[in-house]
């Protein structure tokens, strides 16, 4: 069993403790620091995110996507063929993205990932997982103003996100995960996410890969999910308790991602909860194939509350493995 | 109910005039309000020194409206921060007891804001909001509106450490927004606004809920009730948002350029109801061309009569200078002059 992270991580702390990314964004803003300089202030709040991760005791973590505006624009935006557009509520959150355009034919220019995944593993002493957004919910999320088909667009995507997977294997990353939660609201498109995630993943090797959900559950479509070409797949069981159900009728061939602290509210977990799911989950899948996480990206907590949830995950893991905290 | 009189007017009692012209809510701080504010959050002056310069401003903008020519007036909010906030512990608030203000969450690019925290049972704290109504009402003869955010907003914008599930959250934080109601027609206001931005979040699996809670904050009370819902995908609710037991429910149509008019042909409004029309966009500094204001009114009377229809901006104002503000009232007060002579009614 291992522990680990969704996503993204909280980019501010709170008083007393400097808000330095944003503080350093307003100053570009209003001319008062150049992009080089914001580019450095990013590089050390990654760096400060990563040493929160494993001081937390995760033993697989991410650079926190502080870069990242939102999953839908950090990739697509430098892709041929996208523009950004007008700002969209995320799902049922209270957090907005801004729309990506398609305008033309999607193609990949140049890797955006891999250079971000070098930067955090050079200052990690955990394995960085890289996160890649998923192509079904960039066509879910995306003004399509070029295919007029989303299955062709979700295939348009894929391609060019191919390249951004491609260039961080050869990197050296040793673990993908593509973030496609949108599936689990319009099941009915199951068959061309399905083909999207091969043309991404297929074939892919000397990384472990995986797809993660969020915010509900993959009952209906966890069973043709074991034919997915990826090793592990992580479901939300915070926000979907159905995936417990789901979990149980299915013969259950990967590794899971057992989303159990919830991620968007900030009441605290014990890590007896949390030692008392994996015990539930390792009855399903053995536990030496479990990586324990939050049920989605953090960063609808404040940064303290995210850190606090890690800690409680790591120590809940431990406990059910029989190790004294 | 309103009693009839031979002079169509906006009484503190009811409107029966054609096109009766409002605001949403909030208006611009001005900037020695925005540093009472911070000076106050930290300590450097005290309640009653923010509470002035609070009233200052407030009946600054009950002036401007006045002036302007609204009917029916708002305070401004300009002792608010956020309208989730400010009943959760935003300094100077009498917060709701059992919240709290919690840490920074982004909200998109660098805009980061302070949400509350449900960490209790809630309990009414006494009057929230029936000061400041008191005062901006005592100081104009139009009616003012008191305004609040509505309870399954309020639960929605909030984390929720307290309940075992967000309908036993929302429905508590009803009985709480309905005790506020009461003292507000206690101290004689008529126009109660429910402010219930977040209603669409969840289309398919909760609106019944906010209808529930809307019921349990209004049913029964004798007062005027509006609800304010905007942006967000309405068209999805239409149908069932149109059931809310309020007077009127008021939506930003500039902002979709009166698409919301096809909602209203196609499955109707209810006879028992006004509508609140915002016909004035918001989010730009851009100062609308009363013609266009007018081509609008035009095309939803065609749909409407006039004595149902209110006449706004599409949202709260706090994002626009206090000149662009003015002129974007003034626009609309020109316009539904015009109107109002051009179908007979002035």
């Amino acid at each position: 069993m291992q522990t680990t992270v969704v996503g993204n991580y909280p980019k501010i702390p709170n008083r007393p403790r400097p808000a330095r990314l944003r503080n350093a964004i307003n100053k570009r803003d209003r001319g008062e620091l150049t992009d080089a300089e914001l580019a450095q202030v990013k590089d050390e709040v990654t760096v400060e995110a990563i040493a929160e991760q494993i001081e937390a005791g995760i033993d697989v973590i991410t650079d926190g996507q502080l870069r990242w505006d939102d999953d839908q624009t950090y990739v697509a935006r430098n892709f041929k063929g996208i523009e950004i557009g007008a700002l969209q509520r995320y799902l049922d959150t209270n957090t907005y993205f801004r729309e990506p355009e398609v305008t033309g034919a999607i193609s990949f220019v140049g890797p955006t990932l891999a250079p971000d995944w070098e930067f955090a593993q050079k200052n990690s002493t955990k394995p960085i997982k890289a996160i890649v957004p998923g192509p079904y919910t960039l066509a879910a999320l995306s003004l399509d103003k070029h295919y007029n088909n989303r299955e062709k667009l979700a295939l348009a995507y894929a391609g060019a996100l191919r390249q951004e997977v491609d260039a961080l294997v050869a990197a050296g990353c040793k673990h993908i995960q593509v973030n496609d939660p949108v599936i689990v609201f319009n099941k009915e498109d199951y068959a061309f996410f399905h083909a999207a995630i091969v043309k991404l993943l297929d074939g892919v090797s000397g990384a472990e890969t995986g797809v993660y959900t969020w915010f509900s559950d993959c009952a209906g479509i966890l069973p043709q999910m074991q034919d997915l070409p990826a090793d592990v797949i992580g479901l939300d069981f915070a926000a979907g308790p159905a995936n417990w159900d789901a979990l149980e009728a299915v013969s259950f061939t990967k590794r899971l991602g057992l989303g159990v602290v919830d991620g968007r509210n900030t009441r605290l977990e014990t890590a007896a909860d949390v030692a008392e799911a994996i015990k539930r989950a390792s009855a399903l899948v053995p536990s030496e194939r479990l990586y324990v996480n939050p049920s989605c990206g953090l960063e609808y907590v404040p940064r303290e509350t995210a850190s606090e949830k890690l800690k409680v995950l790591a120590q809940g893991a431990r406990q059910a493995e029989g190790v004294p905290a | 109910m309103a009693t009839q009189t031979k002079t169509k007017s906006a009484t503190k009692s009811g409107s029966s005039l054609p096109l009766t012209t409002t605001a949403v809510g909030s208006y611009a701080k001005p900037d020695y309000l925005t540093k009472a504010r911070s000076e106050f959050a930290q300590g450097k002056i005290d309640r009653a020194d923010l509470d002035k310069l609070e009233k200052k401003a407030t009946e600054y903008w009950i002036r401007v409206q006045e002036k302007v020519g609204l009917d029916v007036l708002v305070h401004g909010e300009m002792e608010r921060g956020d309208m989730v906030a400010y009943f959760s512990g935003e300094e100077g608030g009498n917060p709701i007891k059992g919240m709290k203000i919690g840490g920074l969450v982004r909200s998109y690019g660098n805009r980061y804001y302070h949400k509350p925290i449900i960490f209790d049972k809630l309990e009414y704290p006494g009057p929230m909001t029936v000061d400041m109504w008191r005062y901006a009402q005592g100081l104009t003869d139009r009616p003012v509106k008191g305004m609040l955010t509505g309870a399954y907003t309020m639960v929605e914008w909030s984390f929720d450490e307290a309940y075992p599930t967000r309908r036993d959250a929302v429905l508590d934080m009803a009985r709480i927004i309905r005790r506020e109601v009461e003292e507000l027609v206690k101290a004689g206001c008529h126009y109660i606004q429910i402010d219930e931005p977040a209603i669409h979040t969840r289309p398919e699996a909760d609106f019944q809920l906010a209808i529930e809670a809307m019921h349990a904050t209004v049913d029964g009370i004798n007062a005027e009730f509006h609800t304010h819902i905007c942006y967000g995908p309405v068209e999805k609710v239409y149908t069932e948002m149109i059931k809310l037991p309020v007077k009127q429910i008021h939506l930003a149509f500039k902002n979709t350029d009166f698409a919301y008019l096809d909602l209203i042909r196609e499955f109707g409004y209810p006879e028992d109801k006004d509508l609140g029309v915002g016909v004035t966009d918001i989010h730009t500094r851009f100062i609308e061309d009363v013609e266009d204001v007018k081509d609008g009114l035009r095309r939803t009377l065609k749909l409407l009569p006039a004595e149902r229809l209110w006449i706004l901006p599409d949202c709260g104002l706090k994002t626009r200078t206090v000149e662009e503000s003015e002129a974007k009232l003034k626009v609309m007060v020109d316009a539904v002059h015009a109107i109002r002579k051009e179908i007979g009614a002035e």
